[in-house]
């Protein structure tokens, strides 16, 4: 009876004639409406509002073609002017290199630590608490928020010179992403294994180690590798407020106007970057025995050289020690199965453990870190947090302050839309599922992977070169940056929508910009909205950093108040920065859920 | 063997149930999931709790698990009592009581040896990482548990590369890795393929009965919970409709208790097909033996 009443609804619902062509007026009056949400209206507004200010943001910043191909002159002379490159004594940058990767290692580890109780507290399946989780939640969105650079300002205050000020600005920073990351990671999990345990008489911490542990582990590793790689990237800004390193010593180059040393250690700066991001790929391949996913300049160069991930064929273990068995008695099999035989799997593990072991001890050693500063620190934590509070204007009177930081939001904004007009195009191109040939795709992913490689930092150096001081150079700095990121991710996203409405819309005859913007596009477009609202978060923090080397906006203000010692204006300063991105955090978050 | 061990069972604690279930209702939201249910297992008994998808099978034996808590009722299962039970004592009973899960819960990215010992983390205090958190007379019991389901060669291979049925072996190890005195099944074939179900079903029969357990197993088809288990308890809209011996029953009775286990139409309509294929296997295996 209710299947028979439904049926002319679902006709009409679905576009097809229910009958002739005397009750068209009919239908059209028995159409559902397509019905709004306010919320959804808002949402939307609030997507136009931010567009809008984008686009008023590009236009205010001025960047005008004509003026720097005018400006490339500028270049070319300075070029001329630096000669060669050069760079550091052998011995000193062997131990700069070692030094900076310790340290980087040191710092990610560190927030890899912290981050499992965070982790474990803030997943919806493990917390013991709702406000537990919240409290974990927040506490990774607060660690995120705060700049790893006005981390490293306020440690190197507090500790003796070292390399501690920097791990634990790094690792602090770190814990935001790493804690977010392991919990979703726990959140995806198969509860199985877990119940399976709890059946058994396990206890909670039992069930995370034996039953949790082991599914989240190769996630867990794949983002502290990956983290690992935004901080060696992100350590070369640490330098410009004093933390020792490579960043250290191209931040005396270039204030002592030696650039030729400051450009050379750039250089390396950015092969290590390029080496690191090859061995992470290579140690991902190789610890967890996947295949790798060719998506990062790494796996690339792995696959060319014919390296791939090998899964080992357990048929040849098992089948020898059958054979073993079969020869044995039962009670001698049993204890001869005590001995785990030494299969490829077992031995690579092995010397993986080994290695990533003596690597964290090498860290740990050439970071030559003061222990005892652990047990001074307390004594300075009054005086030291006394200079921080209570916040001022300092010199300075609130209008330029807020007009500072409105610059650097607008260069944020700038920068987004740039990178998501271009990440559209070269995102699009590099997906499987719309290139218009293997040869377009791989093309395009280089594109991306090269871009993802060049440190923002050394980028904004070479622009502020071309094109002066200023918002310019700081907002086309992001804008490329970010093309790396957002477009392997949107990339990434439209690969993974479902293959069925494209395969239908091909099969009715559409041409492949129709599929695209018909099949496609839509499916990708939640994504889109996500990944767009991480880019201006990431931008936010990155266009306050890139102001340290005069990108413009409040950066400036900030390095100025550091150098100063105006403590009390860097805590105005951070708190300005602080509220703008738990903002957009928070419209990130609603965004989301309405768009869901 | 099976007489022998029933036949001691019955003089030495002929009243000793070991399950006790007592008018247990639970609802999930609007779900009724069990009305009143009473239950009462001896030592030693084989019984086959049977009924469609939704007649509370799986929640009743979750309660016997203390994996869920009664709304109102009682559990006892070994003298104590689960519904009430928490922490340290409610695991200690868990350790005593095995179970198998319909879609196995191995850890798939764990060798099949470290599955296995899982099974021994009540009797062990603390977290264990790896093989070599559990010691050396443990690590023998779990090879032996492994050599008795037939998968000691595999002992060091990724669980996930093992076939379903193999899983579900090692899922029946992981369980006699407790030393249970009871065995819950929930629907263990219900993810096999015909073949591997056999092996699965005359396994676990094969233990319990070598072993004396009592065993409490999830069936929802008719044709295999009477070949296999010893008392059939039928479940339907989380009420107990049918309670009898599975051994020596009619067509006739056959028939009814299809029709006690099902209510509506669509159900009905479901059980002819199957009863419908089951005829089918029948006349084949009759064609065949006739053309013998």
């Amino acid at each position: 009876m209710t299947l028979t009443a439904a049926r002319p609804r679902a006709a009409a619902r679905s576009g097809r004639p229910s009958g002739g062509a005397g009750d068209r007026g009919t239908l059209e009056a028995r159409a559902p409406r397509r019905r709004l949400s306010p919320e959804k209206i808002a949402a939307g507004l609030t997507l136009v509002a931010l567009v809008v200010a984008s686009v008023v943001s590009l236009v205010s910043i001025d960047i005008s073609i004509p003026q720097m191909i005018e400006s490339w002159g500028n270049a070319q002379n300075f070029f001329e002017r630096v000669g060669v490159i050069s760079f550091p004594e052998p011995g000193d940058l062997l131990y700069l290199t070692a030094l900076t990767v310790g340290l980087v290692l040191c710092g990610t580890l560190f927030a890899a630590f912290f981050s499992v109780p965070i982790a474990f507290l803030a997943a919806a399946n493990t917390t013991p608490g709702r406000g537990w989780m919240v409290a974990g939640r927040f506490a990774g969105v607060f660690f995120r928020a705060v700049p790893d650079v006005v981390l490293a300002m306020v440690f190197v205050l507090m500790f003796s010179l070292g390399s501690l000020p920097g791990i634990l600005a790094i690792g602090i920073h770190s814990i935001g992403m790493i804690s977010k990351m392991f919990a979703d990671a726990i959140e995806q999990i198969d509860e199985g294994p877990r119940l399976a345990i709890r059946a058994a008489g396990g206890t909670t911490l039992q069930e995370f180690t034996s039953g949790i542990l082991p599914q989240v582990l190769p996630s867990w590793v794949a983002t502290v590798l990956h983290r690992n790689d935004i901080n060696l990237r992100g350590s070369v800004i640490l330098g410009y407020v004093g933390v020792v390193g490579l960043g250290l010593e191209m931040s005396y180059a270039f204030k002592s106007l030696d650039y030729s040393l400051g450009l050379g250690i750039a250089l390396i700066i950015f092969a290590l970057c390029v080496v690191m991001e090859i061995v992470s790929s290579v140690v991902r391949t190789a610890m967890l025995g996947f295949a790798p996913t060719r998506r990062s300049l790494g796996d690339r160069l792995l696959r060319r050289l014919g390296m791939r991930g090998r899964r080992v064929d357990p048929a040849d273990t098992s089948a020898a020690s059958a054979a073993l068995a079969r020869k044995m008695s039962r009670a001698d099999a049993r204890t001869a199965a005590l001995r785990r035989p030494w299969d490829a799997a077992r031995r690579r593990n092995t010397v993986w453990g080994w290695a990533a072991g003596l690597v964290i001890i090498g860290s740990v050693l050439i970071s030559d870190i003061q222990w005892g500063d652990f047990v001074t620190f307390w004594g300075y934590l009054p005086e030291t947090a006394a200079k921080f509070w209570p916040p001022s204007f300092g010199s300075y009177d609130a209008p330029t302050m807020i007009a500072a930081m409105g610059e650097t939001i607008a260069i944020a904004l700038a920068a987004t839309i740039l990178t998501i007009i271009a990440s559209i195009v070269i995102g699009s191109l590099a997906a499987r599922n719309v290139a218009p040939s293997p040869r377009v795709r791989s093309g395009m992913r280089l594109v991306l992977v090269s871009i993802r490689g060049i440190p923002e930092i050394i980028l904004a150096i070479v622009l502020i070169v071309v094109t002066g001081l200023g918002t310019q150079a700081g907002t086309i700095a992001l804008a490329i940056g970010g093309i790396g990121l957002l477009g392997k991710l949107l990339a990434d996203s439209l690969e993974e929508v479902k293959p069925g409405p494209e395969q239908a819309l091909t099969a009715a005859g559409a041409s492949r910009l129709q599929v695209y913007a018909g099949a496609t596009a839509p499916q990708g477009m939640k994504a889109l909205i996500g990944h767009s609202f991480y880019m201006l978060d990431t931008n936010i923090r990155a266009a306050t950093i890139l102001g340290l080397v005069g990108g413009g906006g409040v950066g400036y203000f900030l390095l100025n108040a550091g150098q100063g010692s105006r403590y009390d204006l860097v805590t105005t300063i951070v708190v300005m920065i602080l509220v703008t991105v738990l903002v957009v955090e928070a419209l990130a978050m609603w965004m989301r859920r309405v768009f869901r | 063997m099976r007489e022998l061990s029933s036949e001691t069972n019955t003089a030495t604690d002929a009243a000793a149930s070991v399950i006790e279930v007592a008018n247990v209702t639970k609802t999930f939201g609007d779900t009724v999931a069990l009305n009143g249910a009473s239950l009462s297992v001896r030592r030693g008994e084989i019984v086959v709790l049977l009924g469609l998808s939704g007649s509370g099978k799986s929640t009743l034996l979750r309660h016997l698990d203390g994996l869920e808590e009664p709304d109102s009722g009682t559990v006892t299962v070994l003298g104590e009592p689960v519904s009430t039970l928490a922490g340290k004592r409610l695991r200690a009973l868990r350790g005593r009581v095995g179970f198998i899960f319909q879609q196995f819960e191995l850890v798939p990215s764990l060798t099949v040896l470290e599955n296995v010992l899982t099974g021994a983390l009540a009797r062990v205090s603390g977290p264990r990482l790896g093989l070599w958190g559990y010691n050396r007379a443990l690590r023998l019991a779990a090879l032996g548990h492994l050599d008795r389901v037939g998968l000691l060669a595999q002992a060091y291979q990724r669980a996930d590369t093992l076939s379903g049925g193999q899983q579900q072996r090692v899922g029946i190890a992981r369980a006699l890795m407790q030393n249970p005195e009871i065995l819950l099944a929930d629907e263990p074939v219900a993810s096999l393929d015909p073949e591997s179900s056999d092996q699965v079903m005359a396994l676990i029969r094969e233990i319990a009965m070598d072993q004396g357990l009592t065993v409490v197993c999830s069936l929802h088809q008719v044709d295999l919970a009477l070949s296999w288990g010893d008392r059939i308890v039928g479940l339907r809209h989380g009420e107990v409709v049918l309670d009898t011996p599975a051994a020596g029953l009619s067509k006739a009775a056959v028939m009814e208790i299809y029709g006690r286990v099902a209510t509506t139409t669509a159900e009905l309509d479901a059980i002819a097909t199957e009863l419908e294929s089951a005829r089918a296997t029948d006349l084949i295996g009759a064609t065949a033996e006739s053309a013998r």
